[in-house]
């Protein structure tokens, strides 16, 4: 009961050493106290899948996106294919992108839960994107043409 | 083993009592175990002007904790650090990544969904656009897409090991706004 109205009391409440209010912008999240201070630090289980290796090909996914972005601009619209290739090249370099955001704004440790259905929501939205480009590529003009007709419309 | 509770608040006025001394010798939170002592009843010793203590157990205790922590303060940090190319550069950089990338997932989510965002529609309704609007969705959809290009580059150096020290941070940093807006403005009006 104490602990409801303690909740409930989420106006701006004035600090010690302060003469200003303060406002937390999200609200402080299920509090977890697992063990004691004297406990050592968890350390994740290492794993090269989702270490260096990860990292390695996120570098490599960027380094290629330079030439496939560049070269079907430069050189008028090219095969189908490279389109394609670019296409999900594009998608797999905003999943990787979009999954460090998540790993970094949604700590394990707090929200456990929260991070694996942001984790799969992100999955999924990648399916959904994946097969609305091949749908795209099928139907559709290809990426660098669609850009350039769009562009100069 | 029973945990005594202190109630009264942190900065109250000392007061120079006997219970007082005796009372700050008797904080103990055993947060360590939340449930593992049988609860008994609560016995509450107050005196007029004086702070009361409270026998309670160490479920209660845990629960008092989490409560006071969820009211603690948190530091302030992004609003006070001072503004530098260092870190002002590298949230650009994530904002612009996943605002284009934010941008094309609706695209193609929209579009499998069967929304009419074929290019043909979308150049059409583009193209009936003011000349005004035409003109700041093309900034706004160039300079993200360019400076985040841009500065990949500069990662990718930084991945290799070079220019990490803070001469050459800047100095890429500001050849990288600058052709940055070179490139923006060629592809909007080239």
């Amino acid at each position: 009961m104490s602990m409801l109205r303690t909740g409930l009391r989420a106006a701006p409440k004035a600090r010690v050493f302060s003469t200003t209010a303060t406002r937390a912008i999200l609200p402080a999240g299920p509090q977890v106290i697992d063990g004691t201070v004297n406990d050592a630090a968890k350390i994740p289980e290492t794993n090269p899948t989702h270490g260096s290796y990860h990292w390695s090909f996120e570098r490599l996914i960027s380094v290629a996106l330079v030439p496939l972005t560049v070269a079907p601009f430069a050189a008028g619209s090219l095969h189908p294919i490279t389109d394609a290739v670019l296409g999900a090249t594009l998608v797999m370099h905003s999943h990787i992108g979009f999954q460090n955001c998540i790993v970094d704004y949604i700590p394990h440790r707090k929200y456990p839960k929260s991070l694996k259905a942001a984790k799969w929501a992100l999955n999924g939205a990648t399916a959904v994107v994946l097969y609305g480009l091949y749908e795209f590529e099928t139907n559709d003009v290809g990426i660098t043409e669609a850009c350039k007709r769009i562009w100069k419309a | 083993m029973a945990s005594r509770i202190l109630t009264r608040p942190l900065f109250a006025p000392q007061l120079a009592s006997p219970l007082r001394r005796a009372a700050a010798t008797q904080i103990r939170l055993a947060a360590t175990k939340p449930y593992s002592d049988a609860p008994h009843a609560n016995t509450i010793i107050s005196k007029p002007g004086h702070e009361s203590i409270i026998n309670s157990t160490s479920a209660d205790a845990y629960e008092l904790l989490v409560a006071q922590r969820k009211n603690r303060p948190i530091a302030p940090h992004l609003s006070i650090y001072q503004p530098q190319l260092t870190w002002y550069s590298s949230a650009a950089n994530r904002i612009t990544g996943v605002t284009l990338s934010g941008l094309i997932y609706l695209y193609f989510m929209g579009y499998a969904a069967g929304l009419p965002l074929d290019s043909a529609t979308v150049a059409a309704s583009f193209g009936a656009f003011p000349y005004g609007v035409k003109l700041l969705t093309k900034f706004g959809l160039a300079a993200p897409f360019t400076y985040h290009s841009w500065n990949s580059c500069r990662h990718l150096v930084w991945d290799t090991g070079r220019m990490l020290d803070l001469k050459n941070y800047y100095r890429s940093g500001y050849a990288m706004l600058a052709v940055t807006a070179a490139t923006t403005l060629w592809l909007v009006y080239v």
